[in-house]
């Protein structure tokens, strides 16, 4: 490697990279859609101290702020298997479950890990809101369900967009480890390239690039998306 | 004892302070008046040098000092003959009533603790607060924040004592506890200079009264001279917008 | 049910855990490490963020926004294969150095961006006022820093800090990646000697592990925040 990088393959491998791109952002987005509306229906479990519910939110968030992703990731992916196997076997179901595609252990665990974290964003953002801004909103005649979706939901939002953005930074930056389920995204892509003729410096350096480009988009997206939800705080000032 | 010539500051292209003179003898109790953005607070700032003035001079004692390019060590030996109370109090949140009053003393000017804690009790005493000694500021109303902030300054026992609007941040009921112990301070002989909207305080305690506007002393006197008969015409729509219509004033 | 205790059977958590905890040494020497030097590098690069120099600003932050987009693994073996692969250019010969020095040097540089992002708000949310009054009052401007901002800045960068270190030791798990044998490197040589059987319950000892640790260090801060909140009314966000 003393006679310095490989440009050819830097340059070819940047691309093997980017086709990675897909999947990893196909799994982001699955993962939001699911944690987004969960992650806010347990955060309001925790703000209204909903008896199970409640401690269930507490306990799960703190076990996935509590254990790195990829023992969560080693967790789901020897689990799984073994509970899906035992239900097919006992159903006669005829699927094997190792042809079951890696995606979807993706999707539970991101999922998963994404949930227990929006849970905390949502929590702090909604006990933010004035208190003050629910009576005034019931005063004025809104049912509780209105007030918190035109009045309540709207400034919390605000709040959380920041979190929001730092939670799907960190779930990019997290699908890097689908590699341990085989999930065929930027940084295995790469990997196996790279594996050939051993270019390992040239196929980490267009990772690092693919990851770089991805997130600086995405926090870039944030702001302006940002900047038009708090049109309404620049009014007052 | 203190003598400013000539000040200038400017913020970007505003120009706060436009040429501004002021003389104070011991003893006295100089009030700047004036409407907000009349560079009354920023001259404060410059002669304590939170603020660097762009050109000036200062006459502090045997000390003479340049505004703009004084040294760190001529800025330290002013600062350690005056004392400021700000406008928000900036009391130290880490530190106790008795730990603020004592912090430029011990740390400051190397006061035995004994004795900086004997001199900061009788400071907080005269201030009227002998039972809040060890209270964080946290734990006190506005009213008692700022007048811990004024027995830190006292405490320094300065050759003068600068205040910036000390009572403009309070809520009405307990400006008039604070305008007690300024008035106190006052007819104890020490030397002052307050930058306030109290008319009343101004009118009884001052003087010597400043009505600066534009960045400039539209005009000085003694407090008769500018409630009773001012002369110059900005200062009499000043007067007349800030004071009620049938007000009047024996002196 | 009877035929799952063929795949999972509990005892080995148990077993598995006095074999997995003499591990954390490695684990924690590292972090250790880690955390020493990245808060140095941190507080180099909070005061660029913090000074006059819009160069040193734009560097610095730079520095933290690359850090931030970049994954923990990607990382690790950036610095894996290009630090030797850089030092080949210069004559010197890393190949063989320990693993460990690579793990270090890898959440240095991350633990570095983290800091001085914590350590910039920190002071960012002491008012200016602070240091105003105490200037006033005769203190020297550095006396100023030691004695009043600082102790109040420490306060509010606490539980940050705190978790930092709790992302630093998570993030630290991914060094059995490039072969260092810390707790997770261990685990994976348990479950190869058994034949990748029972996998599940090393995993779940390993996740027991490191939740215990995470709960004890929140726990700790917590404490330690309000030994140290002096004067600071505590609010009740629950």
């Amino acid at each position: 490697m003393s006679e310095g990088l490989n440009y050819t393959f830097l340059i070819d491998t940047f691309f093997v990279a980017l086709s990675g791109v897909p999947i990893t952002l196909f799994v982001t987005i699955v993962a939001l859609l699911v944690a987004l509306p969960l992650g806010f229906l347990l955060a309001l479990t925790r703000i209204n101290q909903v008896p199970v519910l409640n401690w269930f939110s507490r306990i799960y968030v703190s076990f996935v702020r509590g254990t790195p992703i990829i023992i969560q990731i080693f967790i789901v992916y020897a689990s799984v298997p073994l509970i899906l196997s035992l239900f097919f076997n006992r159903y006669n179901i005829n699927i094997n479950v190792y042809d079951i595609n890696p995606i979807w252990y993706a999707f539970i665990v991101f999922s998963f890990s994404t949930t227990a974290i929006l849970i905390e964003v949502f929590r702090s953002a909604l006990s933010t809101v004035n208190k003050g801004q629910l009576e005034a909103a019931q005063s004025v005649g809104l049912s509780n369900f209105q007030a918190y979706r035109r009045i309540i939901i709207p400034q919390a939002l605000v709040v959380a967009m920041p979190n929001i953005c730092t939670a799907t930074v960190n779930l990019i930056k997290a699908t890097s480890l689908g590699y341990a389920m085989s999930l065929q995204e930027i940084t295995l892509k790469a990997k196996v390239a790279a594996n050939a003729g051993y270019n390992y410096v040239e196929a980490y350096i267009d990772i690092f690039l693919v990851y770089i480009i991805l997130c600086s988009l995405v926090e870039y997206g944030f702001k302006l998306y940002e900047k038009r939800l708090r049109r309404y705080k620049y009014a007052s000032a | 004892m203190l003598k400013i010539n000539d000040i200038h500051k400017s913020f970007g292209k505003n120009e706060i302070l436009k040429g501004v003179d002021l003389s104070i003898d011991k003893g006295d109790v100089v009030v700047i008046l004036g409407p907000s953005g009349s560079g009354k607070t920023t001259l404060l700032r410059c002669i304590n040098f939170l603020e660097r003035a762009d050109s000036g001079n200062a006459t502090f004692g045997d000390l003479q000092v340049n505004l703009h390019d004084a040294s760190k060590k001529d800025i330290h030996a002013i600062r350690q003959k005056t004392a400021f109370v700000f406008q928000n109090y900036n009391l130290f949140n880490n530190k106790t009533a008795i730990e603020n009053v004592t912090e430029g003393l011990i740390i400051g000017r190397k006061i035995p603790k004994a004795d900086a804690i004997a001199i900061g009790k009788k400071a907080l005493d005269k201030v009227g607060l002998s039972d809040k000694y060890d209270s964080y500021p946290s734990q006190l109303s506005g009213g008692q924040q700022q007048r811990v902030g004024i027995a830190r300054a006292v405490a320094l026992n300065p050759d003068i004592i600068l205040f910036d609007e000390p009572t403009s941040a309070l809520d009405p009921e307990l400006v008039g506890e604070v305008l007690t112990v300024m008035k106190n301070i006052a007819n104890e002989g020490t030397t002052m200079l307050v930058v306030t909207h109290e008319m009343s305080f101004a009118k009884d305690v001052a003087s010597h009264v400043i009505f600066m506007d534009g960045g400039v002393v539209v005009e000085e006197g003694s407090s008769h001279d500018i409630f009773v008969s001012p002369k110059e015409e900005r200062t009499k729509k000043f007067l007349k917008r800030v004071l009620p219509e049938d007000y009047t004033f024996y002196i | 049910m009877r035929n799952m205790e063929k795949y999972f059977d509990i005892s080995y958590i148990w077993n598995s855990l006095p074999v997995l905890l003499p591990f954390l040494k490695v684990t924690f020497m590292v972090a250790g490490l880690s955390i020493v030097f990245g808060t140095f590098f941190g507080l180099i690069l909070a005061v660029m963020k913090l000074g006059k120099s819009k160069i040193a600003q734009k560097t610095a932050n730079f520095y933290t926004t690359i850090l931030r987009c970049t994954p923990s693994i990607v990382l690790l073996f950036l610095v894996y294969y290009g630090v030797p692969a850089l030092a080949d250019n210069f004559g010197l010969y890393l190949h063989d150095l320990n693993t460990a020095v690579f793990v270090v040097i890898t959440f240095t540089l991350q633990f570095a961006a983290i800091m001085s992002e914590v350590i910039r708000s920190a002071y960012e949310s002491i008012e200016k006022g602070q240091f105003e009054a105490a200037v006033s009052v005769g203190l020297s401007p550095f006396q100023a820093y030691r004695r009043i901002i600082f102790p109040q800045a420490l306060v509010v960068g606490l539980p940050n800090f705190g978790n930092g270190l709790i992302a630093l030791l998570q993030e630290g798990s991914l060094a059995y990646t490039i072969g260092l044998i810390d707790i997770v490197g261990k685990a994976n040589l348990i479950i190869a000697a058994n034949y990748n059987t029972h996998a599940l319950e090393i995993f779940i000892a390993l996740a027991i592990v490191y939740w215990v640790l995470s709960i004890l260090i929140e726990k700790f801060f917590g404490k330690l925040e309000k030994v140290f909140s002096k004067g600071k009314q505590t609010i009740n966000t629950n």
